[in-house]
């Protein structure tokens, strides 16, 4: 396994991870753009654009967009998330030069009046469905009610009246200064040879014009606040905690997730045994999401609405006795056993090593193989974690809970 | 006894099979350059096998059986496994009951070790039960709140027959029953050892694993459990009223099964319907008309009872005009097919083919589930050549022995629609 990186004179950076005996090849581009970096009018757009960019360029319609990755048999997607834009594609080797050729053209899309007008409808679409997912829009309101006027707090969908509100022009405007090449990582991971790769992309992307795409960075500890929906129609109580944590620049990243999973794993973790174990709450998890200059613990329960405050009166015991006593060395051995597992078992195909290795770029200009990951969760003490909840504190969280009984 | 070991032409096609006197097959298949693996158990102990009254039993049974087994207390099992980093889960279909691990390749014998005493020698204790039955009545009522999940769910109710059609996750009665003696007696009476079959793939030593399968699991009997016979269908249409935001509309159309000769034009067909994203449901429903989110297709298939099941979700303005469009573009399927999308469609399956080979989960399971439907597991190579053979005319004459005229369809949301 080898890694390259090579950075284009207009400011696109290139990066590759090559794995020789591997059949497959995972490359996209990664963009440093979410709602973080959106304005109240144009809530949504990233997310919006995400779904423009399969529409076409002034030389491909959409059909002809998916119809060429269904060409090549390439299996591909994107996301948006607060702070990247990812489009992200694995095919077999020799169709490598086809999908670069592909997304470093859709990279430049022709954003029509038209498509954007039957996409609108799509995008509406996917709001009614996340309503109907009291999971996801518990965590969305509760990130809002966290974040206060932090820009973290902003939705990713957008709302039916932003999204209803918004023109072509807005969205162009927007994307000019998001996805310029000094904003974007192309990344990719598997067998190829990286030398041909960066020619390939170089040919097609290096007339790209920089632009002025800088984020405003401010850590942000939480408002703390607490609210409660009533919800007719939902079955379960569903309840969202957030408290502040380290960003994804800091080291101690990855003491916050064995924290994360000491507390709110989905087996064997504090939760696991005082909730979940007894069938108090149906589940219980904690992640830590370590953002760029700011991270956040945001633990997910799901209950009988009778239980809601028998659990979040245990949640609160749990956070209390933590704050008090720290973690033992022997949750802090497990925990990093569940960790150095799931990343041998990720690890087995490129797309489970892309992921991690466009982000490490994108937040911290750095390269660190399988090896460099292992080797930090390895030398994590249990100090180190009691130092962070010493320091974060946990327990003082913001909390969202919806149900029919609030 | 036999013992096999058959290699390819090719290091990765390698194939391990070891049967034990009682009956219990093992299967394996190394992959090259990775540190992990994953092993599946599977027993033909699914909700179909159940007595009458008692669904859901296999969801309680499975949590049950992880709250202690052999020396270790509830606790002490949970701290082992995640002290190994086992990555596991149990699964019930309405076929098989499974236990399946994932994890790095040093440790696999530890738990291979410590599944079989889950599997075998659960400790089943009596205040363990009450918590696991909770459990599945909680998760069971919290699919109430996952409406896409659940249309799914109501979908396969009414479309096989009973008591294929029972939905793995319970019923509200049915659990509220379940006892500790009727649950200990549903595992000694439903679990076969001499049917069940063990899967692995990744890196791992077969002669070890071959080894601890025939020290845990050889002495154990089969049973007398017959393969259940199918009865009556449930409803044409079936709706749950739900003042939500969408309608979420699930579909069943039948077609052959995985042993069918057809299969791969099967395959090939659902491909076009709904393989990618040029595929016809996404094309139509969602890009050209933008009805939906959330539109797809894909094939199921028990051993002997298989359907295209398609989803929507949608406003309930356009729920009738997205389930019109849906059947629709199943029967304008036969009415012809473009060499593109043929090409398309096979790159597609093949690509998928050997992506499925990098991942060790995957490919276990794929390997038990072909063991169990078609008594052997294929080899890529035979996959690659009957996906090539797969052409626009042999498709078209599947579709004309097949031409979708039934449809059954089940609705979440706040109005019926019209089928």
């Amino acid at each position: 396994m080898t890694f390259k990186h090579k950075q284009l004179s207009n400011g696109l950076t290139l990066i590759g991870e090559m794995h020789p005996a591997a059949q497959t090849v995972a490359m996209g581009f990664f963009v440093r753009t979410g709602s973080r970096d959106e304005t109240p009018e144009v809530s949504g757009v990233s997310h919006f654009l995400e779904h423009m960019m399969f529409k076409g360029t002034d030389d491909l319609n959409w059909q002809q967009v998916n119809e060429a990755f269904d060409g090549i048999g390439a299996k591909f997607n994107a996301f948006t998330g607060e702070e990247n834009t990812v489009y992200y594609a694995a095919v077999l080797s020799e169709f490598l030069p086809d999908v670069a050729r592909l997304w470093s053209k859709l990279m430049r899309p022709s954003l029509r009046d038209d498509d954007f007008n039957i996409e609108k409808n799509v995008i509406q679409q996917e709001i009614a469905m996340y309503k109907d997912m009291p999971q996801f829009e518990v965590l969305d309101q509760a990130r809002a009610l966290h974040f206060g006027s932090h820009p973290c707090g902003n939705s990713v969908l957008g709302t039916e009246a932003s999204i209803a509100a918004m023109t072509a022009d807005q969205m162009r405007r927007y994307f000019s200064r998001r996805y310029a090449p000094n904003n974007l990582v192309a990344a990719a991971c598997g067998n190829f040879e990286f030398d041909q790769l960066c020619d390939q992309v170089e040919s097609l992307c290096s007339h790209w014009k920089p632009e002025e795409s800088g984020r405003q960075l401010s850590s942000f500890d939480g408002t703390q606040s607490r609210k409660a929906l009533r919800k007719e129609n939902l079955a379960r109580h569903h309840i969202c905690m957030i408290s502040p944590c380290v960003s994804m620049q800091d080291p101690r990243r990855f003491a916050a997730s064995l924290l994360s999973m000491i507390i709110g794993d989905d087996s064997g973790s504090r939760y696991y045994w005082s909730l979940v174990d007894c069938a108090i709450a149906e589940t219980a998890s904690m992640q830590a999401e370590t953002m760029d200059g700011v991270g956040a613990m945001y633990s997910y329960l799901c209950c009988e609405p009778d239980n809601a405050e028998k659990v979040t009166s245990i949640v609160a015991n749990i956070f209390d006795q933590i704050a008090k006593d720290g973690v033992s060395e022997n949750e802090v051995q497990t925990a990093k056993n569940k960790i150095l597992s799931a990343m041998a078992i990720k690890s087995e195909q490129p797309m489970g090593r892309i992921f991690g290795l466009g982000f490490n770029w994108i937040y911290a200009k750095q390269y660190r193989t399988l090896a460099d990951d292992i080797a930090s969760v390895r030398a994590v003490t249990a100090e180190d974690i009691n130092r962070l909840i010493a320091e974060y504190k946990p327990g003082h969280f913001t909390c969202l809970e919806m149900g029919p009984k609030v | 006894m036999r013992r096999k070991q058959k290699t390819m032409a090719k290091q990765q096609e390698r194939q391990d099979s070891y049967q034990l006197g009682n009956g219990l097959m093992i299967l394996g298949e190394p992959m090259p350059d990775v540190e992990s693996a994953s092993f599946y158990f599977l027993l033909p102990a699914g909700s179909a096998y159940l007595p009458d009254g008692c669904c859901g039993a296999g969801e309680v049974i499975t949590d049950w059986m992880l709250r202690g087994a052999g020396s270790r207390n509830s606790r002490q099992l949970i701290e082992t496994l995640d002290g190994l980093g086992i990555h596991h889960n149990t699964s019930v279909s309405a076929e098989h009951l499974s236990l399946s691990a994932s994890l790095e390749a040093d440790n696999v014998p530890a738990a291979m070790e410590l599944c079989a005493d889950i599997l075998t020698a659960p400790m089943l204790t009596d205040d363990q039960f009450e918590p696991s039955k909770q459990l599945a009545l909680h998760e069971l009522a919290a699919l109430d709140d996952d409406p896409q999940q659940k249309v799914r769910m109501l979908v396969s109710e009414q479309y096989y027959p009973s008591p294929y059609n029972r939905p793995t996750e319970g019923k509200p009665a049915e659990l509220e029953n379940l006892t500790t003696q009727r649950c200990r007696q549903i595992i000694r009476d439903q679990f076969d050892w001499s049917k069940c079959i063990f899967s692995i793939a990744g890196k791992y030593d077969f002669q070890t694993i071959c080894d601890i399968l025939e020290k845990r699991f050889s002495a154990l009997a089969g049973t007398k459990v017959k393969t259940p016979l199918p009865g009556s269908r449930g409803q044409h249409y079936f709706h749950e009223p739900n003042d939500g935001a969408q309608v979420h509309i699930g579909l069943m159309t039948t077609v052959p099964t995985v042993r069918d000769v057809r299969y791969y034009d099967i395959m090939a067909a659902v491909s076009i319907l709904s393989g990618s994203m040029s595929s016809r449901l996404f094309t139509e429903v969602r890009e050209k008309r933008g009805l939906c989110y959330a539109v797809g297709a894909r094939y199921k298939s028990l051993k002997d009872f298989a359907a295209i099941s398609g989803y929507a979700g949608t406003t309930p303005e356009q729920a009738q005009e997205t389930l019109d469009v849906m059947i629709d573009q199943f029967r304008q399927l036969r009415k012809g097919i473009s060499d593109d999308e043929m090409h398309r469609a096979k790159i597609g399956l093949k690509s998928s083919l050997i992506m499925q080979c990098e991942s060790s989960a995957t490919r276990a399971a794929g390997i038990a589930a072909d063991h169990a439907h078609l008594g052997r597991v294929r080899t890529m190579q035979e996959i690659r050549d009957a996906i090539e053979a797969v052409s626009v005319s042999s498709v078209l004459a599947f579709l004309n022995d097949n031409l979708f005229e039934d449809f059954t369809v089940a609705t979440i949301g706040p109005k019926p629609i019209q089928h």
